[in-house]
Order: structure tokens, then C-alpha cells, then sequence
């Protein structure tokens, strides 16, 4: 059935940020490393192009997607408007519209770079407070991992800050962070008296040159595209994993998986966007297409000896999924804030992501959301019916006032909150679409009470006007949980080496090994511990 | 400017000149300590420009590769070390390899040391810099590599005669009468330690310097060192001497900023020289003999383009088109990729954190290959502590990485708007730049088949020598 045969010491399924610096990390080792995307090359000029031609309606909507046209033979989630990619069902089905972007470099080619270490209490959430569950390993052990990664993207963060509570570390952030804008400043002057602490947030995004990579200067671009390479991007890694003899094969998305008599992993198999098939045979394989498409990949895979799917003698594959639950809040300050100024996230409340309350309900961040307004500035003011010099004074007024905040919630995992492969729709190779299930569950809905009032006070604070608050849980693109850590293979996917319980040559570099959300962006957090899956590899490989 | 570039595989146009990239060193460090004389010389000759190997190698231990047409030629290790440096050599010894490019042991030194214009260092300022490698120098225990060149390169004894040949070894400066002290100050630096002609002065077919074209502009791997003699329109004549002094020691003024070679430059050596030292080498540089190049018509900095504010109507007619990696128009490239930061109309940002290109003498010279290889290589520049990065956008570009077409597209759109029109660039230009500009004739005496070509054509002569000798012998008898 084959048409050909690649071979390399180990096969890495999905260059994002995880395959592509773990592929890195290999080649660099001196490891034959072959790195398949589903998706295309992207290229930075074409996306500025892309994004900069896009109607200003998608703008004024943050639509991140529309600057990476999804392919047929591996389609990502648009939602501007949604070609259906991803079906969400459930109480909460509208917090799961996940933004994902396939193709060489993954979804971080758009992001905010915010990089945060995790607290050791979230490591250990089920120990300390009695709810959810623990990592397979602790935060002492992934410290090194997480300063590798940090040193590996650039982050700069508040070196010489206090900030309580925060994740301790053995080294200073590789660059010390940059000023707020106007912006964040305001924000973080009228929310202190409050008792609330606007932090800095680290982030992978140069405040000085960096990599050969030049300095942030603020272009408030970060998502969809940052124009210069100020910000770190899943695709240096992939690149940097190339000069090192990598192979990168864009466009080749895996639907089958081979095992042997030990469940070994074999060769995988993968479609060109023709549906030629290619296979490729490894000592090693990695899945590290993050928490949507490796659990999907794992569930369409299934084969005689492992009919629930690959890695899922648990059926724990497509369980528990979690993201940040968010709440946003829109309104006009009393004063000019001018958002923009800076990056799209600079800063954050970081007070409420510890604490007793959390064997109650769930921890949170808090944030000021700087994205310039002037594209739904200019939107509602034409939706106005002003024209001339009213139209021009409207559009200033609004890009100076508007405000956007937000709380975003950690979630428990919950087998329930489940994907699971579409039995109705199919893409143009006929792979099922992911369809998730999700509620947020009480832990959220008894936090968020308390979230929203912390945004109104905020509101108030700021003199604010045309208060505008979602009525529902938002998505905010942190997929965790569906491929669980854990030490027993009965209820988790993968051990603490992100290596499967039931195939000991496949590891799944993913955010779905994340056992709890903590409360902050969950990149820095898979790097870490995929750096720390290329320990088990090269162990495996090198002296095994 | 003071030494030449090795970006990846860049061979030079000769191999008298030394390339690192190498940022600004912690050996600088104790460069801000009130300094002894040997030390000032030290850095007014840039030395640690090639005998430090790179930002983190260890100062004056050599081991950098200096990339020539023949091969790579290694620093080597010059801390007082016994064993691996310099620590045996007494001050004449130390006199012989500086000023004459000999080895205590008496082998040749490869001229990519400058020896030609470190002769002229006075005796008083070697035992100062002698007193300054033997005392305030860390020694190092540490060897540098082997230099292996090809034959006939490898042959170092036949740069005796290339050096005789070509007068390259001058006597220590005298003070010219005709002139005041600052006059003499600022050619003694610029000829001798600061040693400028090894890259403005071009060179002829034996890699010497032209002295009929002292400082009238080289090429220099995959850079331009421009004229800078007093010519008013190819040279520096029409900058003021505060720009001048400005450009030596920031790299940076309104019209220029320093990329490549001539940063490196400023960031090692020129922004630690005194006020007094920089105003004496602008003084002397003022009253270098003009030499004007033909189809150069407006000094470099004079171009000032022609407005190129962003069309909406052509964006709009390109949206949802085919790849921009297929494209080569400059006016689409340049907008995605370099109007970020210099903006639709190039005139980058007002504070000028951000260069305008309109004005500059990067995209006023009628030669392009500074334009050129800013694009390929960036532009690296650290200055008092803060540094200045432009990235490349070469194969190893993490931030976008442009084919030789699409460089020309870019370069040509940004010369016909925003530079000198007069100049263009084909994608075979940018390709010469990224590998390091032409090949030397000379070092094609490296390839096995030219040699053995030259080798077989001189048995030939020989062999018809060796005919005539006989048959005049026969004739006479």
C-alpha cells in the first residue's frame, strides 16, 4: 500500500512550537530526525500581506485565522466566518472555539508570547487541595527544562520583581522585561489602590536583540503575525532543527499507525495532499500535534491490537479536556487609556492564581487586553452613521477610550469533557473532524461569580461606560488535558517522559500531558516538558 | 575601515584582511579603567578584532578563522602565554612580527596581520604595546589551530619576497614638518595603528595596495569600503567634520549608519579612541589627495528619492493572489517585508531608531554591495553598551529568508525610490555577495588544475629554454 519508505532515528508528527524544538534538540544530538506537518510552509511577508489586506471587519473581530488560509487536506478552525472544522457540543460548547493553525510552525506563528512557568501548587493540585489531579512530575524536576525552553525562545520577564505568588527560579529570565505602554500603566495605577497587583507578564518576545532577532519596538501585532521576528515562533525551531539535518515534510498528514507483536510502534503512514500515501519508519516516534489533533490522531489510528485507538488502553485518549475559561469585559474609560501602545498583552493580575480557595473554586488571572482599538473604533463609528470630522473625532475618542479585560478561569479535568472523532463530517481526505463536549463545571461557575464582580469593580474604577460583559465562557486557545500525564496507565496516557503506558517507543509531546490548567497560558509549560521527553529519547537512542 | 568580514563561506577579495564578527568581547571590560598607553594602542589597532575568537572567545587567544580566498587562516593566540602565546618573545622579537610579519622562529606571517601598516608604529608605541601584552595581558594556556593552506600558499617563506616586491614593510612614522601635530597625530592613526587602507586603499593583482588609489575605495569580501578621500562627491569631502567624528565613533549619523566590517570597527576599536585622536584622524582625512570615480555624480548621502507612499489600490488588487515567494516585484516585497520597520515611504521612523533609506549612504552608492549584503547580513552594531540590530535576511535568517531575485527586486525598488538610481542590482550580484563577493586571480593559484596548467606552460618554456641554451651551445661550437 505504500509508495515509499523514509527512515530516521526518530519521526516527529507536527511542527509546532514542541516538535519543532524537540527536533532541534535531537538533530542537535545527532539524531536523524524526519518533522512532518500536516499544514504548508507559512512565510512571515505573505502573512503581514494577508493580514494587512484583510477587511476591517475581521480586524475589529480579532480574526487570527483568516491570515493562514486553512488547506483542504488539513483544514484548521476559522470562525470568520466558521467553516466547521472543529464541532463543539455541550453547556459550554462556545468555550471551546479553539483557534489552531496547521502548517510548519504551528499556532504560535500568532500568539502573545506569554511565557509563564506554572506554580509548584499546580503541579500538585490534588495533594495540596484536594481536587483534580497531579502531575507525574514536579515542578522541581521540570525547572531546568523550563529555563532551557526559556533560554531556547528568548523570554524576557520582571528580573529583580517580587511577585506574589510566583514560580521560584534558579536563573534570571534570559532578558529583563520592557515598559508598559500608556495603557498598562494607567491600568496598573487605578487597579493597585484596589488591592489588585498588575504584573509583568515574561513572554518570548525580544526587549532587546536577541538570536538574531532584532527588538521588540511595539508594532501591536502580535497576533495574527509580529512583522519583524521580534517574538519567538514554534518555526525557529523547526528551521534551526533543519541546518542540523533534520527533514522537514510539510503537507503530510498521518492517519494510520503501525504497531508489532510488543506494541511497538512500526511506521506511520501519511497522506500527500493528493492522497498519495508515504511511509515512514523510526526507532522513536513522537505525536506532538498538541491537544486537538493528537488525540484525534491517536483515536483514527486504531488498529487490530489497539482497537479504542493508539495509547488508549485507558480510554483516556480524548478525555478530560481543559482550556482557561474565559470572561470578557468591554467599556469606555473616563479617561484616554490609548491601547497599543506596546505589545498586545503586557501585564496581568496574578494575585488570584493561588491560594486555599482553590479546593473551593477555581484560580484565576486577570487581565488588561492592550490590542490598539482603532479597527473597532472605526467600525462602530461608521455602524454610527457619522461621516466627516464627527466621524474622524469618534474613532479617536473610541481608540483612546476603549478598554478590553478579561478573567480567565482554570478548569478541573473531567472525563466527560471529551473528544471524540465526528461520525458525519469528514475533509477532503475523509479524516473525521474533532468534536469536543465541554463544561466548565461548578469549580468554574462558583469562581467566575466572583470573577465578574472583580471586573466590574475594575469598570467602575475606571469611570467606564458601555459596559459590555460575555454572558458566556470564551476560548482562549490553551488546550490542555487529552492525552493525561500520570504514573498509572489505567487512568493516564503518557508518564511523566510524555512516553505512552502502552507503546514504549511513542512519546506525545502535547499540552494535552497537562494534568491541571493552572490559570496561564500553557506554552512555556509543553516546551518544557517536551525538552524533557528528548532526555528520555536521546537516553533511549544514545545509550539504550 | 579597519578589517574585513567573514560572513558564512565568505571568501575576500584579498587575505590581508581580517574578518570577525565578533561583537563586542567582556574582554572590553577593563577598557573603561583609566588606561596605559600599550592598552589605547591595543584597541586603536583593534587587535583583538582577530586574535579574540568572537563574542565569547577568550581575549587575544586566537583561534579565529579568518576566511581568505586561499583558506582559512587562524588568529593566533597572543596573550603571554609561554607555551601557546607570545610570553618568550623579547621586545625586538615582538617588533620583528609586528612591524615585519615575522615569527620569532623566523617563519612569514600571513599578511591578513597588517604588518605593512603597523611598520609604521613608533618604537616608543611598541614597547608600549609590548609592555602591555607581557604585563596586562591574562595569559592563556590555550592553542590556537594550524593554518593549512593550499600550495602554493602553504609555502610561507614566498611571502618574503612579496613583501619586498611590493615595499610593503615602510619605517616607523616621522612627523612631516609641512604639517602641525594634529595633521601628523591623525595620519600616523590612520596609516598605522588604526590601520584604514588595509581595506580603503584597493589592491592590485598581487594583493598590494595601490598607492595610486590611496583610499579611494575597495571592495572587501562581501563589502564596500567607500572612497574616503577628500573628493567632495565620491569621497567624504562634503560630510562636516562633526558628522565625520560622529559616524567613527557612534556609527551613526543622519545620512550613514556602520554595517558589516566598518561596525565592527566602531563597536572595537573607534568609540574608545579620545576626541582629540578621532578630530586628528577627521583633520588628516580632509587632506587626503581627492580621487573621483567615474559615474559617481552626488556624494552618497544625497539621494533623496522619490516619495512611494503605500498603494491601497495595488494591495487591494493582490489580496487573496498567489504567494509572495513567487512574486518579484519590489514594491510588494518591500512593503511585506522591510516597510515594517522603514516604513511605505523609507523614511523609517522620525527619533531615526529606524533608518530613513532615503539620504543614506548605504543606498546612495553607486556600488550596491553595502546595500546588498545590509540586506543578507544585517546590520550588528554594539555602541556604548547598547546594540543595534538589524536582522539579515539570508539562509540563516530566522525572521525571513529572501532568494537572490528577491533581494535584487527589493534592492532595485529601494534604490530607484529611496537611493541612487543610477545603480542597480542583478539576482547575480546578490548571489556574489552571499558567497563573498569575486575570486581573487590570485588564489586560483589554490586549484590543483590552474597550478598544474601554470606548472605544465612553465616545463614548456623551460623545456624550449633548455632547446635554444643547446642550440646556441651547438651553434657557437
Amino acid at each position: 500500500m505504500a509508495q515509499d519508505t523514509q527512515t530516521a532515528d526518530v519521526v516527529i508528527v507536527g511542527a509546532g512550537i514542541c516538535g519543532s524544538m524537540l527536533a532541534h534538540k535531537l538533530a542537535r544530538n545527532g539524531l536523524s530526525v524526519i518533522l512532518l506537518d500536516a499544514g504548508p510552509h507559512r512565510d512571515r511577508d505573505q502573512i503581514v500581506e494577508n493580514w494587512r489586506n484583510m477587511p476591517p471587519h475581521n480586524k475589529s473581530e480579532y480574526d487570527y485565522a483568516t491570515p493562514y488560509p486553512s488547506v483542504p487536506w488539513a483544514p484548521h478552525t476559522n470562525y470568520f466566518p466558521d467553516n466547521g472544522y472543529l464541532i463543539v457540543k455541550g453547556p459550554d460548547a462556545s468555550a471551546y472555539r479553539q483557534g489552531i493553525i496547521k502548517g510548519v510552525g504551528g499556532t504560535t506563528w500568532h500568539w502573545a508570547g506569554s511565557s509563564w512557568r506554572y506554580l509548584p501548587n499546580d503541579f500538585r493540585l490534588k495533594s495540596t487541595y484536594g481536587v483534580g489531579r497531579d502531575y507525574a512530575v514536579s515542578y522541581d524536576e521540570i525547572e531546568p527544562y523550563y529555563y532551557a525552553a526559556e533560554l531556547e525562545m528568548g523570554v524576557k520577564g520582571p528580573n529583580g520583581q517580587e511577585i506574589i505568588p510566583s514560580a521560584p527560579r534558579k536563573n534570571p529570565w534570559p532578558m529583563d522585561s520592557m515598559p508598559f505602554g500608556p495603557g498598562d500603566r494607567l491600568f496598573t495605577d487605578i487597579v493597585k489602590p484596589m488591592g489588585y497587583d498588575n504584573t509583568p507578564v515574561p513572554q518570548a518576545r525580544n526587549s532587546r536583540p536577541y538570536d538574531g532577532r532584532p527588538q521588540c519596538v511595539g508594532n501591536n501585532n502580535c497576533m495574527p503575525i509580529c512583522p519583524i521576528g521580534a517574538m519567538y515562533h514554534g518555526v525557529y525551531g523547526a528551521w534551526k532543527a533543519e541546518r542540523h539535518g533534520a527533514k522537514i515534510i510539510a503537507n503530510a498528514v498521518v492517519y494510520s499507525i503501525e504497531t508489532d507483536g510488543k506494541n511497538n510502534i512500526v511506521a506511520m503512514n501519511y497522506y500527500d495532499p493528493d492522497k498519495g500515501s508515504h511511509r515512514v519508519v523510526a526507532r522513536t516516534f513522537v505525536i506532538a500535534a498538541n491537544g486537538i489533533e493528537t488525540p484525534k490522531l491517536l483515536l483514527l489510528a486504531a488498529n487490530d491490537r489497539n482497537p479504542n485507538g493508539i495509547a488508549n488502553s485507558s480510554d483516556q485518549v480524548g478525555r478530560n479536556m481543559m482550556d482557561h475559561p474565559g470572561i470578557g469585559m468591554s467599556f469606555q474609560s473616563a479617561e484616554p487609556v490609548w491601547a497599543g501602545g506596546g505589545s498586545v498583552q503586557m501585564s496581568s493580575i496574578t494575585n488570584f492564581r493561588d491560594g486555599d480557595f482553590r479546593s473551593e473554586y477555581a484560580a484565576i488571572q486577570i487581565g488588561y487586553n492592550n490590542t490598539a482599538q482603532n479597527s473597532r473604533a472605526g467600525m462602530k463609528a461608521l455602524s454610527m452613521g457619522l461621516v466627516g470630522k464627527k466621524l474622524d473625532d469618534e474613532i479617536r475618542r473610541r481608540t483612546a477610550h476603549g478598554v478590553d479585560i478579561y478573567a480567565n478561569h482554570e478548569v478541573l479535568p473531567h472525563p466527560d469533557n471529551r473528544l471524540v472523532l465526528s461520525k458525519e463530517h469528514k475533509d477532503a481526505l475523509g479524516i473525521p473532524h474533532p468534536e469536543v463536549t465541554y463544561d466548565v463545571g461548578e469549580y468554574v461557575r462558583k469562581s467566575a461569580v466572583l470573577s465578574r464582580q472583580h471586573l466590574m469593580k475594575i469598570a467602575k474604577a475606571m469611570g467606564g461606560t458601555e459596559i459590555e460583559m460575555s454572558s458566556f465562557f470564551t476560548p482562549n486557545n490553551h488546550i490542555t488535558g487529552g492525552t493525561m500525564m500520570g504514573h498509572d496507565p489505567k487512568d493516564s496516557v503518557v508518564d511523566s517522559w510524555l512516553r505512552t503506558h502502552d507503546h514504549p517507543n511513542l512519546f506525545l509531546a502535547t499540552g494535552g500531558a497537562m494534568a491541571a490548567s493552572g490559570t496561564v497560558n500553557s506554552t512555556l509549560t509543553m516546551a518544557a516538558l517536551s525538552l524533557r521527553a528528548g532526555d528520555a529519547i536521546l537516553g533511549d537512542l544514545k545509550h539504550g | 575601515m579597519k578589517k574585513s568580514v567573514s560572513k558564512a563561506g565568505a571568501s575576500l577579495r584579498h587575505f590581508l584582511l581580517a574578518a570577525p564578527l565578533a561583537l563586542l568581547g567582556p574582554s572590553f571590560a577593563h577598557a573603561q579603567a583609566p588606561m596605559s598607553r600599550g592598552h589605547y594602542l591595543a584597541i586603536a589597532s583593534d587587535c583583538a578584532a582577530c586574535h579574540t575568537n568572537g563574542r565569547d572567545g577568550a581575549y587575544l587567544a586566537g583561534g579565529y578563522a579568518i576566511q581568505s580566498p586561499m583558506g582559512a587562516i587562524y588568529s593566533t593566540n597572543i596573550t603571554p602565554s609561554k607555551q601557546f602565546g607570545i610570553g618568550n618573545y623579547s621586545l625586538e622579537e615582538f617588533a620583528q612580527a609586528v612591524r615585519h610579519g615575522v615569527r620569532r622562529d623566523g617563519a612569514q606571517l600571513y599578511p591578513a596581520m597588517p604588518y605593512g601598516s603597523f611598520s609604521l608604529l613608533t618604537d616608543a608605541d611598541i614597547a608600549a604595546l609590548y609592555d602591555y601584552f607581557m604585563h596586562e595581558v591574562p595569559p592563556l594556556d590555550q592553542p590556537s589551530p594550524k593554518t593549512s593552506l593550499p600550495f602554493p600558499f602553504s609555502v610561507r617563506a614566498s611571502l618574503w619576497g612579496w613583501k619586498l616586491a611590493n615595499s610593503i614593510v615602510q619605517s616607523p612614522y616621522v612627523a612631516d614638518p609641512r604639517h602641525d601635530a594634529q595633521w601628523n597625530r591623525g595620519k600616523y592613526l590612520t596609516d598605522g595603528p588604526a590601520h584604514c587602507g588595509e581595506c580603503h586603499t584597493p589592491r592590485n593583482l598581487s594583493l598590494a595596495p595601490k598607492a595610486s588609489a590611496y583610499l579611494a575605495g575597495a571592495d572587501i569580501g562581501s563589502w564596500r569600503a567607500p572612497n574616503i578621500t577628500s573628493d567632495p562627491v565620491a569621497g567624504i569631502g562634503a560630510w562636516s567634520a562633526q558628522e565625520l567624528q560622529e559616524y567613527l565613533q557612534t556609527g551613526k549619523t543622519v545620512h550613514a549608519r556602520a554595517a558589516g566590517p566598518m561596525a565592527e570597527a566602531v563597536e572595537h576599536s573607534f568609540q574608545y579612541l579620545s576626541p582629540a585622536d578621532m578630530a586628528a584622524i577627521v583633520a588628516y582625512l580632509r587632506t587626503v589627495p581627492p580621487i573621483a570615480e567615474p559615474g559617481v555624480t552626488a556624494p552618497n548621502f544625497s539621494h533623496g528619492g522619490t516619495p512611494a507612499p503605500f498603494d491601497y489600490g495595488a494591495a487591494n488588487a493582490r489580496r487573496d493572489q498567489s504567494l509572495l515567494a513567487s512574486t518579484a516585484s519590489g514594491a510588494v516585497l518591500y512593503e511585506a517585508v522591510c516597510a515594517s520597520c522603514h516604513h511605505s515611504d523609507g523614511k523609517g521612523t522620525a527619533d531615526g531608531y529606524y533608518p530613513s533609506l532615503v539620504g543614506n549612504t548605504t543606498t546612495g552608492q553607486r556600488n550596491p554591495n553595502d546595500l546588498i549584503a545590509s540586506i543578507l547580513f544585517g546590520v550588528d552594531r554594539s555602541v556604548n553598551g547598547h546594540q543595534v540590530l538589524m536582522p539579515g535576511f539570508d539562509g540563516n535568517s530566522l525572521v525571513q529568508q529572501l532568494d537572490d531575485q528577491q533581494i535584487a527586486s527589493i534592492a532595485n525598488y529601494v534604490l530607484t525610490h529611496f537611493g541612487n538610481a543610477q545603480a542597480s542590482v542583478t539576482p547575480k550580484a546578490v548571489a556574489m555577495v552571499r558567497a563573498g563577493s569575486s575570486q581573487v586571480p590570485i588564489a586560483k593559484l589554490a586549484d590543483p588544475k590552474v597550478l598544474a596548467a601554470l606548472v605544465l606552460a612553465g616545463l614548456v618554456v623551460l623545456g624550449a629554454l633548455v632547446l635554444a641554451i643547446r642550440f646556441a651551445i651547438k651553434s657557437r661550437r
